[in-house]
């Protein structure tokens, strides 16, 4: 089953994350069983389906963070960003993951000053001056929509801000990178519903310039939030398309019972 | 926990607790238990304090004592005279420096060949002897008996030859001429073989041949020897003086203590007869004041004597030693030179500030308490035992404790937290599940074998090692002394490293895995990971594991003390690094070493109550200071 | 995306060389100090074992292990052959030879016979101590496990025990000598010059005097309880705290008091953890020798510490000889020659292989408890 999520007629769009015949196991026990699935750029994508449906598992293959896990490995399939398969030998990891950022479920800020949080990668990345450093934690946290709580403290411990702060500065340190696509594993799990809105007015603002994708375990989070929809159960893509055709006339039964709450 | 009192005693509901349980005792019984680690951590305290507070008075009176029986007055002069003879020592141990530099092949040689000849004299003596002996005691030469020795002799001889020490500054030829005169040599000849006389004699005629451009500097040296001759003159005079009145105060001293106890027994007695008696003796062990204004008088009409000779020895010292050349041609001879020209001008001072220090001197200024402390905490000397005068100063062994944890921590520091970031960050399981066992065998070895490894192994090798004339570059070598600060280091090394290897590996272990994920889905690299997030997040952990290792390394006592050296001297700092391979003595090891000897109760045995109080502070700062960073690691 | 052909890597990965001169450094770093280790023991065992072991049955050389310690007499008789004979075989040699020349006679002291004394020694020393330290620490361990709350008595507590496991042991030896050996109270009828206190106790003329016990068995294990009294208190609680807070509930919950439950429904369960950690206790014990110098330990003696006592309890206040004390003596005060090697490298090879057969089994013992205990 092939599923073009850029059939939708009004937006006519490039893909961004082209998965086929997906395959995914940990160790001997499988995880992913052929999830094909195009993601479409500019757009929030979401993942919603029980606990344990694979749905994480599935974004961490988007940046092969899945790799960090001792026996987690791609049985069969592809997943091509770009037009680029990033599971081929020659890929530059640290490069894949500079372009695909990523956000955690619980907050991780390091024991480190916002500033430096934030010009972490950059650091990395080779930049060195000043002011260009400046330019980017400014660029980002701005974008992050943090900037006017955080710019008289800089240079204090991140460790000092409230979770939903935390977690905006999770996102800037990822967009410092200026990535193309942001993964978000259940952004919103660790934080009270006020820091939730703000975290989703955000994600409003970036998918200007970011392909987004989401993984919820709230569903009224998905139809607030995103445009298309994919619904996991088992390790299995059961069914994906427009938000609204999901939430409201799904094809699939297994969808449907889930959407109205007889299991998960 | 039972439930709640209810408010009315009367109404006795039956979930009322009545009186005092069962349960209760058992729960004090345990809590005493508890409470045991608070009574003897105070014990400690307090045993210390009271074993040791006793000291600063009991040293007071003897640095009273030291004055106003004239020693220190007599110390003035004997300071002086110390620094003397120790130039003059640092001179001639640059003119034998020179020419021995000068003449070091023929050194080499002669002292090669003198080697391998006397390492086989000792594997044959044994036997060598007996048949002398045989043959003195008159017996028949040709029994049967001597035919056996000589047949063991030959034996041994064969067995010497081939384990004879190796000898790279003779040629080939030369060593076979050598091996060939042993060979051949009787078991009774007592002279040297030829090879060893001639290389002597070679040795001689260079140093000779060598000598003889020094010849200005040897004139300088003996002149500036010659010239201490009347300092010690009177140094030892007034010595003999003043020893005796010491003596005196001091047996005052010990009768008035004796009396003492006894009126207090005597306070205590029942039986009057008893009483009477005791205090009866308490009167005849009153103690007639002993004369102490005589000697001093004698003592203080030496006064212009003693003034007069500093001034000469000063003019003297000034005149002869700037005829000293300004540089040598050997390294090491040089280097004493400058020493000699770094301690000129301190001697010349001093001497010149003793006629005023000898006038200004008074035996009835009083000494405060204060003078004690400081006096202990400041003094350069720990002298025990000796019969001029007892010094408690703790500085030599602070600094050999300090250096010895210095050497150990800087080969410790880099071991220990280098394999905790490669077992923690880089290993697989399979290297972690060979490392981590090994290194918690190194932490169950006791450190008495640590110091006897030190003493049979480790101190010779290292000995052995700065010989070679490859590592001749190395500040300090070759050393001197087998047994030394930094052997003593690197074994406290070898027994800190489990200490900081396992909690720092604790320390690296604890960071959450988030800020690894994290840091990776940044696009982090493996080491990047490794050295900008984790390890700067354990870095409190890091130092506290360090501070621990420290606070070890401090306490430990047998393998600085068998291995230390033991030498209770400030070390020489103008050999630079080097000054870390001269023995020393440590707080630990001193206590060690003196505790069983010294008298109960005296004033050296509560020294090192003083000492231990010292090192309990010291260890317990660095103990808490640690463990004020652990509490700090995240999580 | 502006460049996907970027993620595509041209060559080694970034930072290849940098990685790989991390990772051989530090990994030498890490293997050196194996290396030092291996060597160490590879040492010991060589020169050690031959001390031991025999290549005739039964393969152990059981007059090392057996014999009591004595000085050994080098001489060469007329001969030229050389005897090397502990003290009790010489006489014997005197006798059987009465009248004969000896030559180079040399003596060397604690070097010949076995060492059954300070191993004797050291085991009484062990299990003394651990006797006392296992009994109260566990309890205090119970203590702060199970009954403890937030309160000052506990904080002093638990300092006391942070505090405690810092000290040096030289100190420890200071403490002990200074109340074991010449301060704690004695019933005695005739109490000695130096006693701090002597009280009546109206039984005889028996006093309470506060004059110690002298160095003894006794104020050895004291003070080496008192050492390791809070690395039993910390590794106990931990054992106690690693037993499920569930099985505690049930039990209180079905009316038993709080020592009911500790009893049946905690002890046991720790009490493996308990023990295996307390292996670990052991070897400090055993390998200790600072606090013992002028508590316990003698460097000769005689007899073995039950032989020639004219009551049974003198064994706690007679001196005795200990391994690692005995090792101090023969690498400080006898010269290294090729006689005492036997003694020396015999000694240290012996107590070495006791306190890694204790640490192994501790090892081995944590790892199988590690695995069974899963809750």
């Amino acid at each position: 089953m092939v599923t073009d999520l850029s059939d939708n007629p009004a937006a006519p769009m490039a893909t961004a994350i082209h998965i086929r015949d997906l395959c995914f196991a940990y160790h001997t026990k499988p995880a992913l069983h052929d999830v094909t699935l195009d993601i479409p750029t500019r757009q929030i994508t979401a993942f919603i389906g029980p606990s344990g449906c694979g749905k994480s598992t599935l974004l961490r293959c988007f940046n092969r963070i899945n790799d960090r896990i001792p026996g987690a490995h791609l049985t069969a399939g592809s997943i091509h960003i770009h037009g680029i398969e990033i599971n081929r030998p020659d890929i530059d990891l640290q490069e894949l993951r500079r372009r695909v950022g990523m956000v955690f479920q619980k907050y991780n800020p390091f024991k480190k000053s916002i500033y430096e949080n934030v010009v972490f990668s950059p650091r990395l990345g080779g930049i060195r001056k000043r002011a260009a450093l400046d330019e980017l934690a400014e660029t980002a946290l701005r974008s992050a929509a943090l900037w006017d709580e955080v710019k008289d403290r800089l240079h204090t411990s991140a460790l000092a801000l409230s979770g939903g702060q935390q977690q905006r500065l999770c996102i800037a340190r990822a967009i410092a990178n200026q990535p193309d696509i942001l993964l978000m594993d259940e952004p919103c799990a660790a934080l009270d519903p006020t820091a939730t809105l703000k975290i989703e007015e955000l994600l409003h603002q970036l998918k200007k310039h970011y392909t987004i994708v989401i993984v919820t375990h709230n569903m009224a989070q998905a139809t607030r939030c995103a445009d298309l929809t994919a619904f996991m159960y088992l390790g299995k893509l059961i069914e994906s398309g427009p938000t609204l055709q999901i939430f409201t006339t799904p094809n699939n039964p297994q969808t449907l019972a889930y959407i109205s709450g007889s299991f998960g | 926990m039972p439930p709640e009192e209810s408010p009315s005693p009367q109404n006795q509901h039956c979930f009322q607790r009545r009186g005092f349980s069962y349960d209760r005792a058992i729960k004090y019984f345990f809590a005493s238990n508890a409470g045991l680690t608070i009574v003897i951590l105070l014990l400690i305290i307090v045993f210390l304090l009271k074993e040791g507070l006793g000291f600063f008075p009991g040293y007071r009176r003897e640095l009273e004592i030291y004055r106003i029986a004239g020693l220190e007055f007599v110390d003035i002069s004997r300071r002086n005279l110390t620094a003397h003879e120790q130039l003059s020592s640092v001179l001639n141990r640059a003119y034998f420096a020179e020419i021995n530099g000068q003449c070091a092949r023929e050194l080499k040689r002669t002292r090669e060949a003198s080697a391998v000849f006397n390492s086989f004299s000792d594997q044959t003596s044994a036997t060598r002897d007996l048949i002398v002996n045989n043959q003195n005691s008159g017996l028949d030469p040709n029994s049967e008996m001597l035919a056996a020795l000589r047949k063991n002799h030959a034996i041994q001889k064969e067995k010497a030859l081939t384990s004879l020490p190796a000898t790279p500054h003779l040629t080939a030829a030369e060593r076979e001429q050598l091996l060939a005169s042993i060979r051949t040599r009787d078991a009774t000849a007592t002279d040297d073989p030829p090879l060893v006389t001639t290389l002597a004699q070679q040795y001689a005629a260079a140093q000779q041949q060598c000598a003889k451009p020094l010849a200005e500097l040897r004139t300088v040296i003996d002149s500036f020897e010659a010239a201490g001759a009347d300092l010690s003159t009177l140094v030892t005079e007034m010595t003999d003086a003043v020893t005796s009145t010491k003596e005196a105060l001091q047996n005052a001293d010990l009768l008035e203590q004796n009396r003492k106890s006894l009126l207090a027994a005597a306070a205590n007695a029942k039986d009057p007869t008893e009483r009477r008696k005791l205090l009866a003796d308490a009167h005849a062990s009153l103690a007639e004041k002993p004369d102490i204004e005589g000697p001093m008088r004698a003592l203080m009409r030496r006064q212009p004597d003693c003034s007069a000779t500093h001034t000469a020895l000063r003019h003297a010292c000034a005149d002869i030693l700037a005829r000293l050349p300004p540089s040598l041609s050997q390294s090491d001879a040089n280097r004493l030179l400058r020493a000699a020209n770094k301690a000129t001008p301190l001697l010349l001072d001093s001497l010149g500030q003793a006629p005023q220090q000898i006038t200004q001197w008074r035996h009835d200024k009083p000494v405060p308490l204060s003078d004690a402390i400081r006096s202990f905490l400041t003094g350069k000397d720990w002298v025990t035992g000796g019969a001029w005068q007892d010094f408690y100063g703790i500085l030599p062994l602070l600094i050999g404790s300090l250096m010895i944890s210095f050497v150990a921590l800087c080969l410790a520091i880099p071991a220990g937290v280098g394999a905790a970031i490669y077992i923690n960050q880089f290993a697989s399981p399979t290297e972690q599940s060979v490392v981590k066992p090994v290194i918690e065998f190194i932490a169950a070895i006791p450190s008495v074998v640590l110091g006897f490894i030190g003493i049979l192994i480790f101190g010779t090798v290292l000995r052995d090692l700065s010989q070679l004339d490859a590592l001749a570059w190395v500040p300090g070598f070759p050393i001197e002394e087998r047994l030394n600060m930094f052997t003593a280091g690197c074994l406290l090394a070898l027994m800190s490293i489990p200490t900081i290897f396992s909690l720092a590996e604790d320390a690296l272990n604890n960071v959450p895995s988030a800020y690894a994920e994290a840091s990776d889905a940044l696009g982090a690299s493996r080491i990047q990971t490794s050295f900008r997030v984790i390890i700067p997040a354990a870095f409190s952990g890091i130092l506290a594991a360090v501070l621990l290792g420290l606070g070890r390394v401090i306490g430990e006592t047998m393998v600085v003390l068998l291995v230390a050296g033991n030498r209770i001297k400030i070390p020489d700092f103008s050999a630079g690094l080097g000054s870390f391979f001269q023995p020393s003595h440590t707080l630990t090891g001193i206590i060690a070493q003196e505790l069983g000897e010294v008298p109960l109760g005296s004033v050296h045995y509560r020294a090192l109550f003083v000492v231990g109080i010292l090192l309990f502070g010291i260890v317990l700062g660095i103990n808490v200071t640690a463990h004020k960073f652990v509490s700090r690691t995240p999580n | 995306m502006l460049n996907p052909q970027s993620l595509i890597r041209k060559g080694l990965p970034k930072g290849h060389f940098k990685d790989r001169l991390v990772r051989v450094l530090l990994g030498a770093t890490t293997y050196f100090i194996v290396l030092i280790a291996a060597l160490l023991f590879a040492k010991i065992i060589k020169d050690g074992a031959p001390v031991l072991f025999t290549s005739q049955a039964p393969y152990v050389d059981l007059g090392f292990l057996l014999d009591k310690n004595q000085t050994l007499h080098v001489f060469d008789d007329a001969q030229g052959v050389r005897h090397q004979l502990p003290a009790s075989a010489y006489n014997d040699y005197l006798k059987q030879h009465e009248g004969a020349p000896i030559y180079n006679p040399q003596t060397f002291s604690y070097s010949g016979g076995g060492i059954v004394g300070p191993i004797v020694g050291t085991a009484l020393l062990t299990i003394g101590s651990m006797i006392l330290a296992l009994f109260f620490g566990v309890c205090a361990a119970i203590y702060l496990s199970e009954y403890a709350k937030q309160n000052p008595f506990i904080h002093a507590v638990r300092l006391a025990i942070l505090n405690l496991a810092g000290i040096p042991s030289i100190v420890f030896g200071l403490f002990g000598f200074a109340v074991f050996v010449l301060a704690v109270p004695v019933i005695t009828s005739t109490p000695s010059d130096r006693s701090l206190l002597t009280l009546p106790l109206f039984i005889g003329d028996y006093m309470l005097s506060f004059q110690g016990w002298n160095s003894s068995l006794m104020a050895g294990c004291a003070t080496l309880a008192c050492m390791i009294l809070p690395v039993i208190i910390t590794a106990s609680e931990e054992s106690l705290r690693a037993v499920p807070q569930g099985f505690r509930d049930a039990s209180l919950a079905m009316g038993a008091t709080r020592w009911q439950t500790i009893r049946k429904c905690v002890l046991p369960f720790s009490l493996p953890g308990i023990l295996t950690s307390s292996l670990l206790a052991i070897t400090r014990v055993a390998g200790e020798t600072a606090p013992i110098m002028f508590t316990a330990a003698v460097a000769a003696k005689d007899d073995l510490p039950w032989e020639s006592l004219a009551h049974p309890f003198d064994l706690l206040s007679s001196q005795v000889q200990a391994l690692p004390y005995h090792i101090y003596t023969l690498a400080a005060r006898i010269p290294a020659s090729e006689y005492t090697r036997r003694a020396q490298y015999g000694s240290v090879f012996v107590f070495l292989i006791l306190v890694m057969a204790l640490s192994l089994g501790s090892m081995v013992l944590r790892a199988k408890l590690r695995a069974k205990l899963k809750w």
